[in-house]
């Protein structure tokens, strides 16, 4: 029965993600990435275990930190809420070797390391539980 | 300065206590002795050296009604030293642990004291006058690991403890024929080992804590750097979390009802205020009145992340990792915080701190304008 359950749930985790997933390519096509990013990590990370939810929510995070050009006007309009689940999801971007986007979360990881300070960064290491 | 007075007495402490005059200090440089020194004419001089443990001392409590010492060690072993003329003399405690002992406190009152362990188990022990034997109670099946502090309520009863499930736990530990039932106190109803609350609020290990003068409020810090407040502890308990921008905390002190201070990997005290509301917040350091503007803490960070970035400005930056101590009363991490606290005295206005650095300092806060208010 809980593994119906959890599955149920998945679907609508992902339901709801492909519906985050179109607002964000409105707004990146309005030139509004911050507001993507927002809504990008807006409900991140998922509340499952479900490897599957996790990696469709990072693609969708992760398409709303390559659209970001100009990181310091990024921070004037990020409020502090989202800092720690955004350095969780620049590690996950770091994790990936892939080069582009290990270069695009090294120029974000500089600046909100500045804005946050280190304990930002032992927050997003040290949760095991809420994983992105 | 807040900081009174320095003193090197090692490489390295791992705990630290102050005799009851505040005239001696029994510590543990790292090794499985515990070293008792006097202030004899402005200086500290090594009068005792306490030699029964066979590993690492990882706490050390001394009584300031009794005058006797307790110790706990890695070798899951305790002593209680009594003076006997001019020589401590040991007493086992055996603790039946199978794992090593790694936090101990004497309760408000000297009867019981409680030892925290690797065995994810509390031990709780008093003396038997039959027997003339130190017996020890054990609170199992409660944490799912190891216990990293233990903290006596002012009434004697309730222990709080953390762990490193990163849950903080209040138990009853009344023992009948030690304990007098007091019906003005709920507590004394409760069962030993009987668990009166968990908190939830650290997805990672949870390190010191400690109650507040009156008992109402306790506070206990995670690795993740966050601190937590909790009030109306019982079954209904209200807590905050608070994130701070730096270093995880590894010991609090309550100063007062509306001021804490944190101590852990940022070398430098913290202090943490409540307003008038009850509102927990990060105040300032206690060290030196640094502003925590982004610009400055920049520098500090760009040092170990400069190679990273791989941006040239940030290339001849190996001077930043010293930068962040230098200056500092302390140079490594600081594990324990201790009020400095007279018989008769209303308020703790001093405190001592000690680390890996192996330096004890001393603070006072009566000289800092900025925070008389909360004293």
């Amino acid at each position: 029965m809980a593994e119906f359950e959890e599955a149920d749930n998945a679907e609508a985790i992902i339901t709801r993600i492909e519906h985050k997933s179109r607002k964000i390519e409105s707004l990146l096509k309005q030139y509004k990435p911050v507001e993507a990013l927002k809504t990008a990590l807006e409900g991140s990370p998922p509340n499952t275990k479900d490897e599957r939810c996790k990696s469709a929510n990072w693609i969708v995070v992760h398409r709303a930190i390559m659209a970001i050009k100009d990181v310091d006007s990024l921070f004037s309009s990020l409020d502090p809420e989202y800092y720690d689940v955004l350095m969780k999801y620049l590690y996950r971007g770091l994790s990936t070797g892939d080069r582009p986007t290990c270069d695009q979360c090294l120029r974000i990881h500089e600046k909100l390391t500045e804005k946050a300070g280190l304990g930002c960064i032992l927050r997003s290491l040290a949760d095991k539980v809420n994983t992105v | 300065m807040a900081a009174v007075s320095v003193h090197q007495f090692a490489q390295c402490i791992t705990c630290h206590a102050w005799s009851p005059d505040h005239s001696m200090i029994a510590f543990c440089p790292n090794n499985n002795e515990v070293h008792i020194y006097k202030l004899l004419e402005g200086k500290w001089e090594k009068i005792h050296v306490l030699q029964k443990h066979d590993q690492i001392v990882s706490g050390v409590d001394w009584g300031t009604e009794s005058n006797r010492i307790v110790t706990v060690s890695h070798d899951r072993n305790s002593y209680v030293w009594s003076q006997e003329a001019t020589e401590w003399v040991p007493t086992l405690v055996i603790l039946r642990l199978n794992r090593a002992a790694l936090c101990v406190q004497w309760s408000p009152t000297e009867n019981k004291f409680a030892v925290g362990s690797g065995a994810k188990t509390v031990c709780v022990c008093y003396y038997e006058q039959e027997n003339n034997w130190w017996v020890s109670k054990v609170i199992r099946k409660r944490h799912d690991s190891s216990v990293t502090s233990v903290a006596w309520h002012p009434d004697n009863i309730l222990l709080a403890t953390t762990s490193t499930d990163g849950k903080c736990r209040v138990f009853s530990t009344f023992i009948k024929g030690v304990d007098v039932k007091n019906s003005a106190r709920a507590s004394s109803e409760s069962k030993f080992g009987e668990q009166i609350m968990q908190l939830d609020l650290s997805y990672s290990w949870a390190f010191g804590m400690k109650w507040s003068p009156s008992g109402n409020m306790l506070a206990y810090v995670g690795h993740n750097s966050m601190i937590y407040f909790v009030d109306d502890v019982g079954p209904s308990p209200s807590a905050q979390s608070v994130a701070f921008r730096d270093l995880p905390l590894r010991d609090v002190l309550f100063i007062s009802e509306r001021m804490v201070i944190g101590v852990g990997f940022d070398c430098n005290p913290m202090v943490f205020t409540a307003d008038r509301r009850g509102l927990w917040s990060f105040l300032r350091f206690l060290d030196e009145r640094i502003t925590s503007s982004s610009a400055k803490s920049g520098s500090q960070i760009s040092g170990k992340f400069g190679k990273f970035y791989g941006q040239s400005k940030y290339g001849s930056n190996d001077t930043v990792e010293t930068s962040r101590t230098h200056g500092r009363a302390h140079e490594n991490c600081i594990t324990n915080i201790v009020p400095l606290k007279k018989p008769g005295d209303t308020a703790v206005t001093q405190f001592s701190t000690s680390g890996l650095d192996g330096k004890v300092v001393i603070w006072e806060l009566q000289s800092q304008d900025d925070l008389s208010e909360y004293l």
